[in-house]
């Protein structure tokens, strides 16, 4: 059982006692009479072949409150496609299924691009970014949902919580993130342990204090992929293309909103997903190219307030990381230890040294391009430089799916 | 015997000195429509460029070509489908001088035909082109304006407006194509005359308590004009 402590600059939510899931989605269900709900499910067509989305399907049927589905398909054929229309199939929700890879939406892709709106790289930002502009083109929901369809543990609780706090008009809360302990026989989650919270931590030493970074360190599980939100954000926020999704989302949610209008959820007591390995020696993939990105999105998002970054500082910020990364490492020992949990701690030693290289890494890209990848525009910025776009989004995806 | 061969070889004779006599249209023919073709595709491939650098695909992004062509399903570039467009016009134009090359009556008359009627089809194509621009900017402006009234159904009033539009765009266009004249005609008149009288009715039937109000409110302003006295401040 979890404790109430509230910390940080916004509002946590915990899961206390035994929360009843039948209370907890008929209140949905009325509050979806006035606050429709959208579900946004960025996928693979591999992960319809692997352990996670049969047990999602099951969930999500049983699921009533919830307006419409939309699943962006990346990396799937026109039979894959098909497949996975048919894979949907016992949803009783109605589900559209963005085909990113089909001839209408490559051609969405390249209306924007010749208007010089750049929608970034192929992933999973951009995915979900289309999604929002669908859901926002429809015009029939209220409030945005994502998550993942790579958790194993999926349980259509953890869609409730993710919901609640943005669908009750009590509340009023705009966006929501997930947030749940990355447990199994050890403690996962390693860049969020040994890379954004040293790292948060170290630049607050080092510049003070700092809006952005309060609100960064207010998040218990600042990289989960997990959130709500109402559909006027994701009209005016943008995205990143790259691994800094996350953070630089977070980023856009701080710059747009009070604080007091964000709140985190503890969603789920047990979350399983695919592992990325670590890639120590290669910055082009696994977590060295994630902590890369998102050293870069936080670099790139404090110097845009303002924040002055010397060559000097970078220098100090990776000594200051490294202290605060070994004291987080011996506590996490500590956790691991009275838990019962296995931990290594020559693995975890590795992983910082990797991490403090990638600082070192996203420093000097910071220096040699202060301007990086632009971020995904906002669905404003490009509908007032396209107006029929929503409709042009709305007929290829109903196109698709007919 | 000799009359009988004769006969039969008198018509293959005549027949082999016209086919002689048509050879040079025929081969005419072919080399002009060769050679058309052979034009047609070099003009498509500078008009793609042209328009590639004029920047027309962004151009009828941002005027609601684009959209136009999406919702007849079509998902290639604008600048694409004029390219093609252009290039059948020309096909079809060196198709029918090609024809003309083999001096047929029948076939003289029907491209003298083609060739008047090809004025009426570029007319209707630019009252199309222009009425879809003029009805999407009515359409946008009544939007806003009735939104800015505060009317709850702005969007539906705009979408009418551009219906109606497109309507009678559309009656314009087959009217100019010659396409059913008098059933066009009628069609538009009847659903036009038909929107315009129900709207009539409705907002007669359902304003006769606002109507009743502005009369009742302007003869109770009128009354102490009556009682007024003539003293006049000066």
């Amino acid at each position: 059982m979890t404790d109430f402590y509230q910390t940080g600059i916004i509002t946590t939510l915990h899961q206390l006692g035994q929360p009843s899931l039948e209370r907890l989605e008929s209140e949905l269900l009325g509050f979806a009479k006035t606050r429709p709900i959208a579900l946004v499910l960025p996928a693979l067509y591999s992960e319809f072949e692997g352990p996670a989305m049969p047990g999602i399907v099951q969930e999500l049927s049983k699921v009533k409150y919830l307006n419409e589905i939309v699943l962006a398909l990346d990396q799937a054929t026109e039979d894959d496609f098909r497949r996975v229309r048919e894979f949907m199939s016992p949803i009783q929700t109605e589900v559209k299924i963005i085909h990113n890879n089909g001839k209408r939406i490559g051609e969405v892709y390249e209306t924007l691009t010749r208007n010089g709106l750049d929608a970034g790289l192929r992933g999973k930002g951009r995915s979900a970014w289309l999604a929002y502009g669908y859901v926002l083109a429809r015009g029939k929901s209220d409030v945005i949902a994502l998550h993942d369809c790579d958790i194993v543990t999926y349980s259509r609780e953890l869609l409730g919580r993710l919901c609640y706090p943005v669908a009750n008009p009590n509340l009023n809360y705009v966006f929501c993130k997930g947030y749940y302990s990355r447990v199994t026989s050890k403690m996962n989650g390693r860049v969020t342990r040994l890379l954004v919270t040293p790292l948060v931590r170290s630049l607050q030493q080092l510049t003070g204090q700092h809006g952005f970074l309060a609100f960064l360190d207010s998040f218990r599980y600042s990289l989960a992929g997990e959130f709500s939100m109402s559909t006027d954000l994701a009209r005016i926020n943008r995205i990143p293309s790259d691994w800094g999704l996350e953070v630089g989302s977070l980023a856009e949610v701080y710059r747009n909103y009070s604080p007091r209008r964000v709140c985190q959820v503890d969603i789920a007591t047990t979350y399983e997903h695919k592992h990325q390995i670590l890639s120590a020696d290669d910055a082009e993939k696994g977590l060295m190219k994630m902590s890369v990105d998102i050293c870069k999105s936080i670099f790139r998002t404090l110097a845009s307030d303002g924040v002055v970054f010397s060559e000097g500082m970078f220098r100090s910020l990776i000594v200051t990381y490294l202290r605060q990364a070994e004291d987080t490492l011996m506590k996490y020992e500590a956790d691991a230890m009275i838990n019962g949990l296995t931990f290594d701690r020559h693995e975890e030693a590795k992983a910082v040294e990797a991490f403090s290289r990638a600082i070192a890494m996203a420093s000097q890209a910071f220096v040699e391009n202060p301007m990086g990848n632009p971020l995904i525009p906002n669905w404003d910025r490009v509908s007032a430089a396209i107006p029929d776009i929503f409709e042009m989004l709305r007929l290829a995806v109903d196109a698709d799916n007919k | 015997m000799m009359d009988f061969i004769n006969l039969i070889l008198e018509p293959l004779q005549e027949m082999l000195l016209r086919f002689k006599e048509f050879l040079p249209n025929l081969l005419a023919m072919l080399v002009i429509i060769g050679i058309g073709l052979l034009l047609a595709k070099l003009l498509r491939a500078i008009l793609l460029k042209f328009l590639a650098a004029v920047g027309f695909d962004s151009w009828s992004d941002r005027m609601g070509f684009t959209t136009l062509m999406r919702k007849g399903d079509l998902w290639v570039k604008p600048s694409v489908v004029v390219g093609a467009v252009a290039f059948w016009m020309l096909a079809i134009v060196t198709l029918m001088v090609g024809l003309s090359a083999l001096r047929v009556a029948a076939i003289d008359s029907m491209v003298g035909e083609f060739f008047s009627y090809l004025p009426r089809v570029f007319s209707a194509t630019m009252i199309l082109l222009i009425g879809y621009v003029v009805s999407g900017f009515v359409s946008r402006a009544v939007l806003i304006a009735a939104a800015n009234a505060g009317f709850h159904y702005a969007k539906l009033l705009g979408e009418v407006i551009r219906a109606l539009l497109m309507l009678m765009i559309l009656a314009m266009v087959m009217e100019q194509l010659q396409i059913a004249t008098s059933i066009v005609l009628a069609a538009f008149s009847i659903t036009f005359g038909g929107v315009v009288v129900a709207l009539a009715i409705a907002f007669g039937v359902g304003g006769i308590g606002a109507a009743q109000r502005i009369i009742e409110r302007e003869i109770a302003e009128e009354k102490p004009k009556e009682n007024q006295d003539d003293i006049e401040h000066i």
